[in-house]
């Protein structure tokens, strides 16, 4: 039944001459392991279009839904830190295999008349890979990819004379963006597989025109290709996916940096380890002369080496042999020489582990992010799912602009003119300042801010008072925006709280609320909404209002900051990460799945 | 002879070696979506029973907070109910029907003069109490479970549910 069906296809399509043809290939001198690198690299290259397609099903090309797709990939979706992790490896596989591939061709001479173009193509398939990682390296959007593209894309727009254009077609405009990443994106699936496909398919047909090179030693008669060559296919290929396999779940997937961030100046950015060699190389040629080592020299070399199958008619065939193979030899040595080099300067750059260090704590606060139901990423895009997390953001403007004057939780950046801002506009910071206001953390620092030691001395509140007092003060910051003191008054929970008479009674003193206390005894900032966004916003904004602090001597208050150095959503920010409300890390970091 | 047959045997295997461990997880990847739940919502206060008239239809918006894949969307509309009052004393006071076809899940819209539902995908025709009136959909339209507060003019909840179409029975998704 099986065989009549199989007879009845093979008479339609002569499949099975066709099988034979591709199994029985004869192997001039019979079956060898150093013949294994071509079909590897095939297999290599079937994996890759294999997770490539199941990755597009799930990938979405621009710049603010493309890392949040690959983080899906990568931390939701059943498989899927394996299938991008199997991409993301086994694409530096094929880079290992083609220079593998390239040495052992050089090595038996194979590269020379009359399989010049096999070499040739085969250098073509070296390039179509490469510009595989180079296209691929970006897509995620994330730090990694950005920076490192963006560099790769400036050398190439140091290009004489159509650099600049050339680099405003391939990135899409002067900015990279979502045009960035859809022609990265269409290069990386449309455009180089077909191309790799072809430069293969040639590359092979050429391969079996003119069979494989046998060892001079061999015996004349060629073997078919089944079983044992296959077979030794076979092992080989096998070798390599359990390599590759290997290294895929010691690192549990490929990294996914936090997302792509234009705008922060420090990141770490290093190519993958394969280019790390022209990054080193680079730095040996610093100002003018960089295009030397950015394009000449590189230039040089890849035109010498598409250039060796002629090198034989000018010179004798076994001193050309040996020319191109010192040749080889000599850049792959200058290039492991510069790679070591390169991963030792860093070794010990401490700027540079410092940089790196930031980036995890980054890239894990990001997917951490992304998990927790709660947040997820920002319909807006990734881009924003740091600048929106009080803990990135909120901290990062505190430091930048308040941790000169103030400190949070005992740490600042210079000497301290302030109070201590951690969990500022909660019951607890109020209730620690109306014990201690001369403690360090609350106005011991602060130049002219002496009224509540003043009150302190002063005031007959018992401790269970001042709790009392604590509580109704606390209140006021969740009083919202639109709400007038006398609504506020009116309310029952307000008019009631045993708080409000000790306040009008003791504080009122000092401290105005329209329409419960008058002060007069000494200047004070007012306290109604104390702690609430606006209070904050206006004390940012407005130091010097009367109902803030304007009543000090300029050199003692704190400035103001407009729009412009702290926005709005900065603020808000800011407030949040004071009074804790975020969504708090997880005692061990989540894992890098 | 017995080496190629041993060597075509190993491989055969080797060739599964290859493809397995690719084909496998790749399987388990493109049917990740089989792993996702619904989630569940709770009630939506929807509008008061004075903003009701009875026997006339009308559509209110569900809002919902939606997370489609890695993106967490605020509160903003996700799907739209039917209310319809019912007269004086009638248990529940309040009836509301999924404006999403048991047919093939279009949106239901009210026939001319509020005589009744229909869908215009495929004419799939309902009463104002949700009955078929034609063949075309599998079953009546689908009601929603209704929650109303207990004071004079109460508020009206509504579970916002999904139903799987094209079956008789209604299942919900989940
Ligand atoms: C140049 C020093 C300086 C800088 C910078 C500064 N502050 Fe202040 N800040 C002060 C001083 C001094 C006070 C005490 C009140 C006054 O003198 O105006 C104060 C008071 C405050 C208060 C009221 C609570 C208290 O301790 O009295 C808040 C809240 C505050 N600052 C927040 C901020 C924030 C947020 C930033 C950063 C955007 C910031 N400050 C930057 C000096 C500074
Ligand atoms: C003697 C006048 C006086 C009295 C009474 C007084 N305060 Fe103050 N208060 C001040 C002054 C002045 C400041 C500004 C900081 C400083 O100089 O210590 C201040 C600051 C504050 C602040 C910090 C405002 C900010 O910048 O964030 C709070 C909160 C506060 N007082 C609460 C109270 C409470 C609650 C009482 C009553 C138990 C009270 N104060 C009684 C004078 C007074």
């Amino acid at each position: 039944m099986f065989k009549s069906l199989a007879d009845w296809i093979n008479d339609r399509t002569g499949y099975r001459a066709l099988a034979d043809q591709a199994f029985n290939e004869p192997i001039p001198g019979g079956a060898r392991w150093r013949y294994v690198f071509g079909s590897a690299l095939a297999t290599v290259f079937c994996m890759q279009a294999f997770t490539g397609l199941l990755l597009m099903t799930a990938y979405s090309p621009s710049s603010s839904t493309a890392w949040g797709s690959v983080f899906y990939i990568s931390h939701v979706m059943w498989m899927g830190w394996f299938i991008r992790g199997m991409h993301h490896f086994t694409a530096q596989a094929m880079i290992v295999l083609l220079a593998l591939h390239v040495l052992q061709v050089l090595l038996a001479g194979a590269y020379r008349r009359p399989r010049e173009f096999n070499w040739w193509f085969g250098m073509a398939l070296l390039f179509v890979t490469l510009g595989f990682s180079l296209t691929g390296y970006l897509l995620p959007w994330d730090q990694k990819g950005y920076w490192a593209t963006k560099v790769a894309t400036n050398i190439m727009g140091g290009a004489p004379v159509i650099g600049p254009s050339l680099q405003k077609v391939f990135v899409g405009g002067v900015d990279y963006g979502n045009q960035t990443v859809t022609r990265f994106y269409g290069i990386h699936v449309g455009l180089l597989p077909p191309l790799l496909v072809a430069c293969l398919a040639a590359h092979i047909a050429l391969v079996r025109r003119h069979g494989h090179t046998p060892p001079q030693k061999a015996p004349a008669t060629p073997s078919p290709a089944w079983p044992e060559q296959v077979f030794m296919n076979l092992v080989a290929s096998v070798g390599v996916l359990s390599v590759i396999i290997l290294v895929v779940l010691a690192h549990g997937g490929a990294n996914l940096d936090a997302p792509a961030d234009p705008s922060n100046g420090d990141y770490p950015a290093r190519p993958e380890w394969y280019f790390l060699s022209l990054f080193q190389f680079l730095k040996l040629f610093p100002g003018r002369l960089e295009a030397i080592g950015t394009m000449v020299i590189p230039g040089a070399i890849v035109l010498v080496m598409l250039l060796l199958p002629l090198l034989d008619r000018i010179l004798p065939r076994s001193f050309a042999h040996f020319l191109a193979c010192g040749f080889v030899f000599g850049v792959l040595g200058g290039a492991g020489f510069l790679t070591v080099q390169a991963i030792r300067d860093d070794w010990d750059d401490r700027p540079f582990l410092a940089a790196r260090e930031k980036a995890d704590q980054a890239r894990l606060r990001a997917i951490a992010l992304a998990l927790d139901p709660g947040v997820g990423v920002p319909p807006e895009g990734a881009g924003y799912l740091l600048a929106r997390d009080p803990l990135t953001q909120g901290r990062a403007v505190l430091e930048k602009r308040c941790l000169g004057c103030h400190v949070h939780d005992g740490k600042g950046l210079g000497t301290q003119s302030a109070s201590d801002l951690a969990r500022f506009g909660t019951r607890d910071w109020l209730r620690g300042m109306l014990e201690n206001p001369g403690a360090g953390s609350y106005f011991k620092h602060a130049k002219g801010c002496d009224g509540m030691m003043e009150w302190k001395r002063t005031t007959k509140l018992k401790p269970n008072e001042l709790d009392v007092v604590a509580d109704f003060v606390a209140g006021f910051a969740s009083i919202p925006d639109d709400v007038e003191p006398t609504e506020w008054l009116n309310q029952k929970e307000v008019a009631e709280h045993p708080g409000l008479k000790l306040f009008q009674n003791d504080c009122g003193k000092c401290h105005v609320i329209d329409g419960l206390s008058e002060g007069g005894l000494r200047d004070a900032p007012g306290l109604f909404a104390w702690g609430s966004p606006r209070w904050f916003a206006r004390m940012i904004r407005k130091p010097d209002a009367l109902d803030r602090y304007g009543y000090l001597e300029t050199s003692n208050r704190m400035p103001a900051f407009g729009t412009d150095q702290v926005s709005d959503a900065d603020l808000n920010m800011i407030i949040r990460y004071l009074k804790d409300d975020y969504l708090k890390p997880a005692a061990a970091p989540a894992q890098a799945r | 002879m017995l080496r190629r047959e041993l060597l075509a045997r190993l491989s055969a295997g080797l060739g599964a070696a290859l493809s397995l461990p690719l084909l496998i997880p790749g399987i388990a990847y493109i049917l990740s979506p089989l792993r996702l739940r619904r989630e569940q919502g709770g009630f939506e206060t929807l509008t008061r029973l004075s903003e009701l008239e009875v026997g006339k239809p009308r559509l209110f918006f569900i809002q919902q907070e939606r997370r489609d894949a890695w993106v967490k969307y605020p509160r903003e509309p996700v799907g739209s109910v039917w209310l319809i009052r019912q007269p004086k004393g009638a248990n529940p006071p309040v009836v509301a029907l999924s404006s999403e076809c048991p047919h093939l899940g279009c949106a239901i819209s009210l026939k001319d003069e509020s005589k009744g539902f229909i869908c215009h995908c495929h004419a799939s025709a309902f009463d104002l109490s949700g009955k078929p009136e034609n063949a075309a959909p599998p079953r009546p339209m689908d009601t929603l479970e209704v929650a109303l507060g207990n004071d004079a003019d109460p508020e009206i909840r509504v579970k916002f549910e999904r139903f799987r179409t094209q079956s008789e029975e209604k299942i919900p998704l989940v």
